[in-house]
């Protein structure tokens, strides 16, 4: 077994693949302060789902802000794993919108998931999930509530400000100003979609397009950014692994370059 | 076994630009101390002109890039904005503010005239005036055009500073009661023109693969051309500094030792994290160019001395079109064999940092280079987000390593 953790700025996360490049297992646990103990904690839930133990894991390749901090035989960066996990999941794939707690990124790969070019947010975190995080408490919605209420919408209000600290005071006052709060939410999806869309423009649109990260989760987001770029993405079933999944494929690679080598 | 490797990173003739730098701060106190006027310029000034009048010229940017790089500049960018400069106004401005709200006790003795040209950068003159008013010492704004082509620097544009260098002795001469020699200054241009030849030779050294100048040294090796034009020291440092990376190159000695990467950068370094050029060189990527480190390398012509020096004056840094500006980018890609670039966007100088993305798509599109633009500050390092940073420049290395 192969193991991929991806120990992101919000979530980490732990998937194991078998030798054919199947996921087995995988666990997503709170990263916390901890890089360490949330990938141990995230791999100990992925092995005893499926009934593994340590002994059966026979390389560990870790991605993510924590990746240097995490118990792995080697390190990747994320975007080259989001790509790998991509191509492999779908082949015709050659934009990817990867948006994390932290980061945002797009990156256009080719036929042979090769990373051509990619973009990242600046150091804002406007357009990542940590502002859909910060309004979810401001709100005191939770971030699945959000996602349904922004389709409850019919007429969104526009958030000028591409500041999360300052977009979170314009919430406010259009709250205290009557705004239904429906409007209110669906105004953020579109800031932040409007925010990824210009972003990625940078190295385009070229289908096809999928959307991973833990706000591709949630579906206003998808809606928002849909409607941004003018046709529907190509969706992976559980958007947050995939860069894990990256990372595990890369594991098999390693391992057996190693062998060969041997 | 990291100190040798650490040590392979920096030339000899580079560990010397400290007590270089510290010695000529520690001059201006001593010129000060013996009556002779000391000014606060900006770095496109024509310090010949200062040096041959026998004014000492110190530059508060030079001093914020190494108030930076010691850690020592948060407190003066505090002091700035304490006062109520804000935390978006360029940071070797605040930087030299602060300093000289704080009592200036430090390296930089007090102005006894602020002189300024409008070039290159769009904070200058606001900036000068503030000082001015705070500090009360005379001010010289000089006016130098935008540069469109090269054509015109000759055809009218040249006079028109020719003129301005002229009203500049002339305050001088009265104010501080000097007296300007034709002579000096021919033998001042000389001996700039003489430096500036040996760091652009030495710079062409880094066409040798494995490069033997990195990123380290020629952000460090470029401060006496800005502040030490003219001087007999100048030039013992280049000649040094030349013959040592001559025998490097000849005998194939890289300033890394496994050079995977050739790598361009664009902007002003960032003073505080000369560490991510070893994070960059830990990886195998060695910087081999950077329009940086040209800025203030111009040729002068001692037969034609105020004109040569008002050329410099209008041709330097950022003062020419963007167009001549990206030319030159373009040709050091074949010139160095670049693989990648990487775009530092800087919150604190946005006249360096407006072109990038223009430059980048060429790079991209047109040159297939790939490129990797990242945000922070030169001097203030509460600008940057290390984790950030460092996760892109592994990204674009992969990028680079997959190629």
């Amino acid at each position: 077994m192969y193991v991929g953790i991806d120990a992101g700025a919000s979530a980490t996360k732990a998937v194991i693949v078998n030798k054919d490049a199947e996921i087995v297992s995988y666990d997503i646990v709170p990263s916390g302060i901890n890089f360490r103990a949330s990938s141990e904690g995230a791999l100990r839930k992925a092995l005893e789902s499926s009934g593994l133990d340590l002994t059966n894991i026979l390389y560990t390749v870790s991605t993510g802000y924590g990746r240097a901090l995490v118990n792995a035989k080697s390190t990747s960066s994320e975007i080259t794993c989001i790509s790998r996990g991509v191509h492999r999941l779908f082949p015709s794939v050659r934009t990817i919108i990867d948006v994390g707690g932290q980061d945002s990124k797009a990156v256009k790969i080719d036929g042979n998931g090769r990373v051509l070019d990619f973009v990242m947010n600046d150091k804002c975190a406007a357009g990542t999930g940590r502002f859909l995080e910060v309004m979810s408490n401001t709100l005191g919605k939770s971030l699945d509530e959000l996602s349904r209420l922004y389709f409850k919408s019919s007429k969104p209000i526009k958030i000028s400000s591409t500041c999360t600290v300052f977009a979170e005071s314009e919430l406010i006052s259009f709250i205290s100003q009557g705004s239904e709060i429906e409007d209110v939410i669906a105004g953020l999806h579109e800031a932040i979609a409007e925010r990824i869309y210009s972003m990625s423009s940078r190295i385009g649109f070229e289908k096809d397009v999928t959307f991973t990260g833990g706000v591709a989760k949630n579906h206003g987001f998808i809606d928002a950014l849909s409607k941004k770029i003018g046709f529907n993405p190509t969706l992976p079933e559980e958007p947050q692994i995939i860069c894990a999944f990256g990372a595990a494929l890369a594991a098999i690679k390693k391992y057996e370059g190693n062998v060969s080598h041997a | 076994m990291s100190s040798q490797r650490e040590r392979s990173r920096v030339l000899q003739t580079t560990r010397k630009i400290g007590e270089l730098i510290m010695e000529y701060f520690s001059k201006a106190w001593d010129a000060k101390a013996q009556g002779k006027p000391l000014a606060w310029i900006t770095v496109f000034t024509p310090v010949e002109l200062l040096r041959a009048l026998d004014i000492y010229p110190i530059a508060p940017e030079h001093f914020g890039a190494m108030c930076s790089a010691r850690g020592l500049a948060l407190d003066y960018l505090e002091e700035a904005e304490k006062t109520g400069y804000s935390q978006n106004l360029c940071s070797y401005s605040r930087c030299g503010l602060g300093y000289a709200l704080s009592g200036m006790s430090g390296l930089m003795p007090p102005p006894d005239i602020l002189i300024t040209f409008r070039n290159s950068c769009d904070v200058y003159v606001k900036w000068w005036q503030s000082l001015h008013m705070h500090l009360g010492a005379p001010l010289f704004v000089g006016e130098a055009p935008y540069v469109l082509t090269l054509e015109d620097l000759d055809n009218y544009v040249l006079d028109y500073v020719v003129k301005q260098l002229e009203q500049l002795v002339k305050i001088a001469e009265e104010k501080f009661g000097l007296r300007f020699e034709m002579e000096r200054l021919v033998e001042i241009v000389k001996l700039s023109d003489k430096a500036s030849e040996l760091w652009l030779e030495t710079l062409k050294f880094r066409r040798f693969k494995p490069c033997p100048l990195g990123g380290r040294d020629s952000a460090s090796d470029i401060f006496p051309l800005v502040v030490m034009q003219g001087t007999d020291q100048a030039i013992r440092f280049y000649e040094e500094l030349l013959a040592e990376v001559k025998e490097k190159a000849n005998k194939r000695e890289g300033i890394i030792e496994d050079e995977k990467f050739r790598l361009l950068f664009d902007g002003i370094w960032l003073w505080y994290a000369f560490d991510l050029i070893k994070y960059f060189e830990d990886r195998g990527a060695v910087f081999v160019y950077e329009p940086y480190s040209e800025a203030w390398a111009y040729r002068l012509d001692a037969s034609k001395p105020l004109e040569s020096v008002a050329r410099k004056v209008l041709a330097m840094g950022l003062n020419v079109d963007i167009d001549l500006r990206i030319e030159r980018f373009l040709e050091s890609i074949k010139e160095y064999q670049i693989d990648g670039a990487v775009l530092f966007s800087n919150r604190s100088c946005k006249s360096w940092s407006a072109p990038q993305l223009v430059t980048a798509d060429i790079l991209s599109k047109k040159f297939n280079i790939p490129y990797l633009l990242f945000e922070a500050d030169m001097a203030d390092p509460r600008q940057y987000a290390e984790a950030q940073i460092k996760n892109r420049i592994d990204a674009f290395l992969e990028v680079l390593g997959e190629r």
